[in-house]
C-alpha cells in the first residue's frame, strides 16, 4: 500500500501560536506550508488563556490566537491537518521525508484544518518544530497540595476559569487568593534550574483581572523575586504592587484548613505563620515539550542544557519556534514563529535558485 | 549595619568547610524558615536570617550567636529547599568554625566528651545488651577510639580508651 503524498515546501509541526504565526508569515512571503497538529483542534495551550485586560488592554496576546487561526484558515498557501503525528523522518534530497500517522484521539473540534484520515508521506525542504513547551505538573511539588487540598489550582486551571469569567467553585464571590510563584522552575530539587520567565507576568496580570472582576478580593503574591518582564513592565509593576500584597517568601506548605487551603510562610524577621485563603494558585513553569527527545531523534535536533529543543548545530533545514525552544510568552512565540519562517523561506528560496539557476 | 563591620571573606570561609558549599546557592526564599520546627518555638531562630547574616559577613555576630547551636538536625529545611542548600550542613560548617574559635557552648563540649568516652551519646549498658542477648543478638560494640582520634585526644589504633564490649 502506498501512502498519500502530501509534499510541501515547509512542514510545520504544531498548530499553536508559534506554528500558526510561522505559516502566516510564510504565506505572506508566498511560500506554501503544511501544519501538522497532534490534537483534534488548532490553538495549542493559548486556546485556554484568558484575556488579561482590565480597564486597558494588557497586551497579553491571548486574542491573537483567534486572528492567526482565521488568517491560517483563509490563506490558500496554508494546508492544515489536525490529529496527525510525525512518526518517522529522514533526510532526503534537499529536505526531509516525513511519515505521518493519524491520531485517533477524541472529538474533532470546530475550526480550521481537517483531520488526517490515513497514513501519509510528506517531502519538505524545511521543517519547523513548533510543538510548544510542557507546563510543570504541580502534583510533582507535593507539599503545595495540588490534587490533594481543595482550593489549590494550577495557574493554567485559573486561566481556563477566568476565560469563563468565573473564579472556581465559589464562582462570583470576592475571594482571598494566593499565588505561589516558581512552582517547577528555578528548583534544583526538581532538576529544573531555569526561570520560566512568563509566570510573574501572567500571575500578576491574572491577580489584577481578579481584582477587576471582584474588587473586594484580596490577592497575595508569594515570590522569591519579581522577574522583570515586558516592555512596559517597569511602569506596570508599581501599580500592581498597590493592588496586591507582595510577600517575598516561598511558602513551606499548603494544607487543608477548615475554611479552605492554608499557606505556611515566614516573613523576614518573623515567625512562620499559617494563613487561610479561598484559592491558592500555583504558578507552574514552562518546561521542555514531552517527547523532546523523540522529536530530537526524529529530526536530529539538539537539546540545550535545560532540555529545550534548539536548531543550533542541528541538521540543515530544521528550525525551532516558540516555547519548544524555551519559555516564551504568546507575543514572543509569535515573533519567534516569524523568525523561523524567515529562515525557512530563505532556505526554500536558495534551494530553488540552486535548482533553476 | 556598617560595611566595615562586615567580613566579605566569611561566606567563602563557610563555603570552604565540609558541607558549607550549599550556601552559595541560597535564593533567600524562606521556605526553610516556614517549616523549621525550632523556629516555630523560638521566634529569634530563623534559618534565612542566619544565612543572610553569613552572606553579609557578620562573622562575630554569627559565630558567637547561641542560636546556631539550636538546630535539631531534622533536615526539614533541606527537604523543602528549592536550591539544595542543605542548611543543616551549612550550619554544621558554621558551628565547626565557631567551635574552633572557642564559641562552643558547654553542652557541645559535654557531648564531645561523651562521644570520646563512649563512642556514642547514649552509653550502652548491660540493660540493652541483656535484652539483645535474650533476642539472640550480639552485644553492641562501643568504639570510642574513632571519636577520640577525630577529637585529637588519642591515636586512632592501639591504645583504645575502652575495649569494645
Amino acid at each position: 500500500m502506498t501512502n498519500a503524498q502530501l509534499d510541501t515546501p515547509v512542514l510545520i509541526l504544531g498548530g499553536g501560536v508559534a506554528g500558526l504565526a510561522a505559516a502566516v508569515d510564510l504565506a505572506r512571503r508566498g511560500v506554501a506550508a503544511t501544519i501538522i497538529e497532534r490534537e483534534p483542534r488548532l490553538g495549542g495551550r493559548a486556546s485556554q488563556f484568558c484575556c488579561k485586560a482590565t480597564e486597558a488592554c494588557a497586551r497579553c496576546g491571548a486574542c491573537r490566537l483567534g486572528e492567526l487561526m482565521a488568517q491560517a484558515a483563509h490563506l490558500p498557501q496554508i494546508t492544515i491537518y489536525t490529529a496527525a503525528l510525525a512518526v518517522a523522518a529522514q533526510p532526503r534530497g534537499d529536505g526531509w521525508q516525513v511519515e505521518l500517522a493519524p491520531q485517533p484521539n477524541g472529538e474533532i473540534g470546530p475550526g480550521p484544518g481537517r483531520p488526517l484520515s490515513e497514513r501519509a508521506t510528506l517531502n519538505a525542504q524545511a521543517v519547523i518544530l513548533a510543538v510548544g513547551g510542557e507546563a510543570f505538573n504541580p502534583a510533582g511539588k507535593t507539599r503545595f497540595g495540588h490534587g490533594r487540598v481543595e482550593g489549590v489550582f494550577s495557574a493554567l486551571e485559573l486561566e481556563a476559569m477566568l476565560a469563563q469569567g468565573a473564579l472556581g467553585p465559589k464562582a462570583m464571590a470576592p475571594a482571598k487568593v494566593a499565588f505561589i510563584q516558581c512552582v517547577g522552575s528555578r528548583d534544583a530539587s526538581l532538576g529544573r534550574l531555569w526561570c520560566s520567565r512568563v509566570c510573574c507576568g501572567y500571575a500578576l496580570r491574572m491577580g489584577r483581572v481578579i481584582r477587576g472582576l471582584l474588587p473586594e478580593s484580596e490577592v497575595t503574591f508569594f515570590h522569591m523575586d519579581v522577574q522583570d518582564y515586558g516592555r512596559a513592565w517597569e511602569e506596570e509593576l508599581p501599580e500592581l504592587r498597590k493592588q496586591m500584597r507582595f510577600v517575598r517568601a516561598m511558602p513551606g506548605e499548603v494544607t487543608a484548613g477548615d475554611g479552605g487551603p492554608e499557606v505556611t510562610y515566614a516573613l523576614a524577621g518573623e515567625q512562620a505563620i499559617k494563613e487561610g485563603f479561598d484559592l491558592v494558585v500555583l504558578s507552574v513553569g514552562l518546561g521542555p515539550p514531552n517527547g523532546a527527545s523523540a522529536l530530537g531523534e526524529l529530526f536530529g535536533a539538539a537539546k540545550d542544557s535545560d532540555g529545550f529543543l534548539t536548531a543550533d548545530g542541528g541538521p540543515a533545514g530544521v528550525f525551532v519556534a516558540g516555547a519548544a525552544a524555551g519559555p516564551r510568552s504568546l507575543n514572543e512565540s509569535i515573533v519567534h514563529g516569524g523568525l523561523a519562517a524567515s529562515q525557512a523561506a530563505s532556505r526554500v528560496a536558495s534551494l530553488s535558485e540552486a535548482r533553476h539557476g | 549595619m556598617r560595611l566595615n563591620e562586615c567580613d566579605p571573606g566569611f561566606k567563602h570561609e563557610v563555603a570552604a568547610e565540609p558541607g558549607g558549599a550549599g550556601i552559595r546557592a541560597c535564593f533567600a526564599c524562606a521556605a526553610c524558615s516556614a517549616r523549621c520546627p525550632v523556629g516555630a518555638n523560638r521566634p529569634d531562630y530563623d534559618p534565612r536570617r542566619l544565612i543572610r547574616l553569613t552572606l553579609l559577613g557578620r562573622r562575630e555576630e554569627v559565630l558567637a550567636s547561641p542560636l546556631i547551636w539550636l538546630c535539631s538536625s531534622c533536615y526539614t529545611c533541606g527537604e523543602v529547599c528549592p536550591q539544595q542548600v542543605r542548611f543543616t550542613e551549612v550550619l554544621t560548617a558554621i558551628k565547626n568554625i565557631a567551635s574552633r574559635e572557642g564559641h562552643a557552648p558547654p553542652s557541645a563540649k559535654i557531648t564531645a566528651e561523651l562521644l570520646a568516652k563512649q563512642g556514642r551519646l547514649l552509653e550502652v549498658t548491660d540493660f540493652e545488651n541483656d535484652k539483645r542477648a535474650d533476642l539472640g543478638l550480639p552485644p553492641v560494640e562501643q568504639r570510642p577510639q574513632d571519636f577520640q582520634a577525630i577529637l585529637g585526644l588519642k591515636p586512632s589504633e592501639g591504645e583504645a580508651g575502652e575495649e569494645p564490649r
